[in-house]
């Protein structure tokens, strides 16, 4: 196992370097600069403040020796600093990293712990009123994106009933508690879970659907297990792992956060974050931002993979 | 007797003088949280200089040397009480405010506005335009301390207008400032954690991303302010700022024209409006041949319901402008100038007389995204159609817009805004290298000699009047030869909870900086 992860890890940096120069590379391609970011069209920009800026900013140089610097910087764990204020690319990303993981885990323990044993519940009612409601729930939950239902939520539970924080992640007026906290994150937290609670609940279901009819579970059956015990020893453990494979792809966008929830909740997360960086035509933000997005997608492929061989003992990777 | 009660009366003033004149108690007027950087406010960027808006905030923290008055009509003493020049413009004086002191203890003199003047000019430091508005280092000769509260700025050429410039020019603590190196202000986190300034209210706390929170300056030089607390929320955009506003956790916020009216409507808050000063128009590229024809470009106006759209589309929230100025007194008398009234008949008839070709089609490119002008954009696209000219609006965003806008290529038409007031006449438009092209032509493609000879003669003169007089003349040549497609002016809205006393708004271009009296703002019954 140790040699596999080790394998994994090693063929995982050339695969970063190339995600880093495509990035660099579209960037490149992509129409204006943070020079044109900064223009306004209420003042006036002289060709001499243009070329200063640009100076400013390296962008005389040309891409290769660009890139060539931004990757020396990285080697010794620089990431620069953001073009449109001059913040450490690193500080911004840890500050809006740790906001986006408390937001997105949140919504995806939620999804996990709500979800998949719904899943469990319907996947052996098939047909049922339980199975018919919930999956048009499901339905529900996956196509209606979240800035529907985060404005709809927003609108009921912050204007109307007043419950909750209409957004941001702490009181501004009063000091911060972990209370205040837990009671900003609820609500766009839980609009965040409901796509991850349709999903993990459709995949489950059908795992389960596919596993329930097996010989191997009518044999449990027959020796006069329960139905609990031969739910939860012989059909869950084995229906679990193509939800594992989703939940393991899901965790991506933990880091890369929710745009829109993030937007309609002025939560400060990765998801703003990149819009902000793309607006801005700001190059070191958005190769830090997406160094950090693969580390995390690479990582959490690997990480699927060891939890596939903890919970089914027949996967053995050496 | 006598003379021992004068002699203690004179102590008991000598006393009083050395107490200081504006501390007084502060606070007692509850907490304003406001969406300030929404909208017209700007970006939250916090350091002066690098911002190129945002000014509403800034103002509270740092002071200028002049700003606009509360209405963007005159200019309003600041840190300077009164500036003169001689007689061609060349030598500025600034006198300055005495007894102002930093919100450290520290006393403000003249050599803080020498420091601040310098730093505004110096490429190193973290500005992103060049000095105080347009100014450049070459064109300053020397700013010198006179005095403790005398500052002279002598230019290389007259520049009437030099005080509207120094608007934009905040004035920062040499004494808490001089050791850090120009080119290190584009990383520094001093204005984030540990800004000094003179304006009415200190710093407090600030979470990057979420908000910052300012305390009242007990020493402000207008009077102690009576909030507790002044916070700056952030959003990232106007729909969630509004429903913090309607769940009552903030107590302002700027809102778009279509939001103001349904509040207004309901009567639970404060509107706050006023023009945006900002105009606009269709920028016509001269460098293609079609539009070299007056006629053309005449027709474009004759044939759009500019007074329709304005009042149904954009539902009055915008005012019909005759030339790139946005303010009335900008305009010569209405009988001198063709209003373009909607003649979709007279458009065609000139489309006719200049050979048009109907059955061309040119891109409309903007870097205007919100329904506002997009709504426009449909309405405009319709009436030319009708007249027989097809345009096909295309929305980007401002930096694919910017790359290449500028080099007066790649485009035919655009629909545009430009900031206009009499301090700062977008004038560079109509001249060689006023903004760099591909070509070095002017942006509009052409010459106008009798323009360029107006905007020579405004840039020089000194007498108020008469520069408002050539401002006229532009409009009256800009108007008569439909140099642009002239457009309108928009109204912008803040909306208040009813609680706020005192406060106000105005949406100056950039957030002004303007004269708002924070000192007098409170929260409450």
């Amino acid at each position: 196992m140790l040699k596999y992860l080790m394998r994994r890890i090693l063929i995982s940096i050339p695969v970063l370097l190339m995600i880093t120069i495509i990035i660099f590379a579209l960037m490149e391609i992509a129409p204006g600069d943070v020079v044109d970011y900064f223009r306004s069209p209420d003042l006036e920009m002289t060709a001499e403040a243009e070329e200063a800026l640009r100076e400013r900013f390296g962008l005389n140089q040309p891409p290769t020796v660009r890139y060539l610097q931004w990757l020396a910087n990285v080697a010794q764990g620089d990431l620069g600093f953001r073009f449109t204020d001059g913040e450490p690319v690193a500080q911004v990303i840890g500050r809006r990293l740790s906001a986006s993981l408390l937001l997105m885990g949140t919504a995806l323990a939620i999804g996990v712990l709500v979800g998949v044993p719904l899943g469990v519940f319907i996947g052996q009612r098939q047909y049922s009123f339980w199975d018919f409601s919930l999956t048009g729930f499901s339905f529900l939950g996956i196509s209606t994106p979240a800035f529907v239902t985060g404005i709809v939520a927003l609108l009921i539970f912050s204007i109307n009933l007043r419950l909750f924080p209409a957004g941001g992640m702490r009181p501004v007026a009063t000091e911060a508690t972990f209370w205040s906290t837990v009671h900003h994150l609820l609500l766009p937290s839980i609009v965040l879970s409901l796509n991850f609670i349709a999903t993990f609940m459709r995949y489950t279901r059908f795992s389960m659907l596919e596993v329930v009819r097996l010989d191997y579970v009518n044999t449990a059956r027959a020796k006069g297990l329960t139905p609990t015990a031969v739910t939860w020893r012989h059909i869950v453990p084995n229906a679990i792992l193509p939800v594992i494979t989703v939940i393991g792809l899901s965790v991506p966008t933990l880091v890369v956060g929710a745009v829109f929830t993030e937007t309609i909740f002025s939560w400060p997360g990765m998801g703003s974050l990149y819009l902000e960086a793309v607006r801005g035509r700001d190059v070191p933000l958005l190769m830090g931002m997406n160094l950090v997005i693969a580390l995390f997608v690479l990582g959490a492929n690997i990480l699927t993979d060891v939890a596939y061989a903890v919970v089914d003992p027949r996967i053995r990777y050496d | 007797m006598w003379n021992r009660r004068l002699t203690l009366t004179i102590l008991l003033a000598l006393l009083l003088t050395l107490v200081p004149v504006h501390a007084q108690d502060a606070g007692g007027g509850g907490t304003l949280i406001g969406a300030f950087d929404v909208g017209p406010g700007g970006a939250p960027k916090v350091i002066p200089f690098m911002d190129t808006a945002g000014r509403t905030w800034l103002s509270k923290i740092f002071s200028p040397l002049i700003s606009w008055n509360a209405d963007m009509s005159a200019l309003e003493p600041q840190l300077a009480t009164e500036w003169s020049s001689n007689e061609d413009s060349t030598v500025w004086t600034f006198t300055l405010r005495e007894g102002v002191v930093w919100h450290d203890g520290e006393a403000f003199d003249s050599e803080d506005v020498v420091f601040s003047l310098n730093l505004a000019l110096n490429p190193d430091a973290a500005t992103n335009f060049p000095g105080f508005s347009s100014l450049s280092r070459e064109s300053v000769a020397s700013i010198t301390a006179v005095d403790a509260f005398t500052v002279e700025v002598a230019l290389n050429a007259p520049n009437p207008r030099l005080p509207f410039f120094m608007i934009f020019a905040w004035v920062l603590p040499q004494h808490a400032l001089a050791d850090l190196n120009p080119a290190d202000y584009q990383t520094t986190d001093w204005f984030f954690t540990n800004p000094v300034g003179t304006g009415p209210f200190m710093h407090d706390e600030y979470v990057a991303d979420q908000f910052w929170a300012l305390v009242p300056n007990p020493n402000y030089f207008r009077g102690a302010p009576k909030l507790d607390r002044l916070i700056n929320r952030y959003f990232a955009d106007e729909t969630s700022a509004l429903l913090a506003l309607e769940s009552g956790e903030i107590n302002f916020t700027y809102v778009s024209g279509d939001v103001a009216l349904r509040l207004q409507e309901e009567g639970t808050y404060q509107i706050y409006d006023g023009p945006s000063g900002v105009t606009n128009y269709f920028i016509f590229n001269l460098r293609n041949p079609v539009f070299q024809d007056v006629r053309v470009r005449q027709a474009f106006l004759y044939a759009i319901d500019r007074t329709a759209i304005a009042e149904t589309v954009l539902k009055g929230t915008a005012a019909v402008v005759p030339c790139i100025g946005a303010f009335p007194s900008m305009w010569p008398d209405a009988s001198e100038l063709n209003d373009y009234a909607y003649d979709p008949a007279m458009a065609a008839d000139l489309l006719q007389q200049a050979g048009y070709d109907t059955a061309a089609s040119y891109e409309l490119v903007t870097y205007y995204n919100n329904q506002f002008h997009l709504d426009a954009m449909a309405a405009q696209q319709a009436f030319l159609a009708a007249a027989g000219i097809n345009i096909v609006p295309l929305a980007q965003d401002v930096p694919t817009y910017n790359s290449y806008f500028y080099t007066g290529e790649g485009w035919d038409i655009s629909y545009r805004g430009v900031g206009v007031n009499v301090g700062n006449f977008p004038f560079s438009f109509y001249e060689v290298g006023g903004q760099p092209t591909t070509d070095g032509a002017p942006l509009m493609g052409e010459l106008f000699p009798e323009l360029q000879a107006l905007i020579d003669a405004a840039r020089v003169e000194a007498d108020a009047d008469a520069y408002l007089g050539l401002l006229q003349d532009i409009c009256k040549f800009q108007n008569e030869n439909a140099l642009e497609g002239y457009m309108w002016t928009a109204v912008r809205f803040g909306a208040g909870s009813n609680d706020l006393q005192d406060f106000y708004w105005f949406p100056a271009a950039g957030g002004g900086p303007y004269e708002d009296h924070a000192e007098l703002w409170s929260v409450g019954e």
